[in-house]
């Protein structure tokens, strides 16, 4: 019989407490009352519907913002602009997403912004969009950047020979080679954008129909008590959290099937 | 003609280049022997331009090309390892310097046809063997109508017995272009093979020699000294 090791003892019993059952009980709890409810609210659509749009401009957003990270990872380590860029691309991860959100209301707000609008850029989509890149840009840059890291220089350096000033290198050489990359990086971007609460609620504000989000969604609907269709909703952002994850895995395993047969 | 006077570079306190002159006149493929670490990439990356000098100056025909970025150099460069474009076909590879107004399709048909490429144009580089993807980047950096070639120890993945049947191919086409080559080498056979003058290079200076078996006792000299 196989000796089970201590850290199999500590592993699987904390994994199973202290992941799957807290997801396993969303899941026990949807309710057909429940389902139908949330089903029929059209607030709970528009919030579906305002989740996926900006999630998917945040993750755009975050994936170009990335790629110019790329372009002066290659070109330019040394100059400030990088330093700095790469200092900051930890910031959002140590950083209290209230706070974010503060900064993000402060700087593009009423007083800033007012130009625009009476609030400024706050409480619009496009806040909400700002909002989600703010957390979810660092993953994109760090997917962008490591997978940089492996490109062989020696193919720049000679696309620069063959007359490619380091702009055509980096869109013609290198952007295709990062291919695999990009995506992953919009994927994590994205999951990363619709599972944000605190910056979003801060900026974006949560208005219904307006600027709510499904991680908004839920929490309105525990404040008014309305638990089953808060259950229901959290069932529905696991469902599409858990797709987003198959297609990463299912895209890594294409990946290193055809690169296995190179 | 190709010439380079009195490169220096350094990496913070450590000296790589010391004062390196050169000069490859048209038609002439010059062989510089060194073995690794005494500063022969150094001298190719100041020479594509891919690094600036710290002292000294790099000319082609006469103009002073130090301060060009690699773009406007036009110096055609075969790299180790040959660096060719893993998502394009080779046809696309060697079709790239057009991208940018080099060369011509005509040039393109020539050069495929000299280095036996036609039935390999639709690959992937990855399928083909080293001899191969060496005639591949050979090829790609002979279309950009280059005004000096530079070769970087092109054919490090090739075995020797078949680099015994493509030195003389690579050394015909390249002498067929008259203009000057540089073939930079660890391997004093291989420069034996190719080139028509020979230099060795060692701790960052370079001296002309006369034969390549000149450069095997400068080399064993330089291992003895280095205890390997």
């Amino acid at each position: 019989m196989r000796k089970v090791s201590i850290w199999e003892v500590l592993f699987v019993p904390l994994f199973f407490l202290l992941i799957v059952y807290p997801v396993l009980a969303i899941i026990g709890n949807v309710t057909m009352e429940g389902m139908i409810k949330t089903f029929d609210d059209p607030i709970f659509w528009d919030a579906v519907k305002n989740t996926l749009v900006t999630a998917f401009f945040a993750a755009l957003l975050g994936v170009l913002m990335a790629l110019g990270f790329g372009y002066f990872y290659i070109f330019h380590p040394g100059t400030i602009v990088y330093k700095i860029a790469d200092f900051m691309n930890d910031l959002p991860i140590a950083l209290p997403h209230t706070v974010a959100g503060l900064a993000l209301l402060l700087a593009f707000g009423r007083n800033m912004f007012g130009f625009i609008g009476p609030t400024g850029l706050a409480f619009t989509l496009v806040a909400v969009v700002l909002a989600m890149f703010f957390v979810s840009y660092p993953l994109a840059a760090r997917t962008i950047a490591s997978a940089a890291e492996e490109i062989d220089m020696e193919q720049i350096n000679v696309a620069r020979t063959l007359g490619d000033n380091p702009q055509k290198a980096y869109q013609r050489v290198v952007i295709p080679l990062l291919g695999e990359a990009i995506f992953s990086g919009f994927v994590l971007s994205f999951s990363r954008s619709i599972s944000e609460f605190a910056a979003v609620i801060m900026f974006g504000g949560n208005v219904p129909g307006m600027t709510q989000v499904l991680a908004s969604y839920v929490f309105t609907k525990v404040e008014e008590g309305e638990v089953s269709m808060a259950v229901t909703a959290s069932a529905f952002c696991i469902l599409l959290s858990l797709m987003l994850v198959v297609i990463l895995r299912m895209r890594e395993k294409l990946h290193a099937r055809s690169a296995e047969s190179a | 003609m190709l010439e380079a006077q009195n490169l220096h570079k350094s990496f913070a306190a450590h000296r790589v280049l010391k004062g390196v002159s050169i000069s490859v006149h048209p038609g002439e493929i010059q062989v510089l022997i060194g073995l690794n670490g005494s500063g022969k990439t150094t001298l190719q990356r100041v020479l594509t331009g891919i690094l600036e000098p710290d002292q000294g100056t790099v000319s082609i025909g006469g103009q002073d090309i130090t301060a060009l970025p690699p773009e406007d150099r036009r110096i055609g460069y075969v790299p180790q390892h040959t660096a060719l474009f893993k998502h394009l076909t080779v046809r696309e590879n060697i079709l790239y310097p057009l991208r940018n107004g080099r060369g011509s399709e005509e040039t393109f048909h020539e050069i495929v046809k000299l280095l036996s490429l036609e039935p390999y144009l639709e690959w992937k580089p990855h399928k083909l063997s080293g001899g191969f993807r060496a005639r591949v980047a050979l090829a790609r950096a002979l279309v950009s109508a280059p005004r000096v070639m530079l070769l970087d120890e092109p054919i490090t993945e090739v075995d020797r017995a078949k680099k015994e049947y493509i030195l003389p191919l690579f050394r015909e086409v390249l002498l067929q272009l008259n203009i000057p080559v540089l073939y930079i080498t660890h391997d004093p056979w291989e420069a034996g093979q190719i080139g028509t003058s020979f230099l060795v290079m060692k701790d960052g200076i370079i001296n002309r020699i006369d034969s390549p078996e000149e450069a095997f006792a400068l080399i064993r000299e330089q291992a003895r000294i280095n205890g390997e």
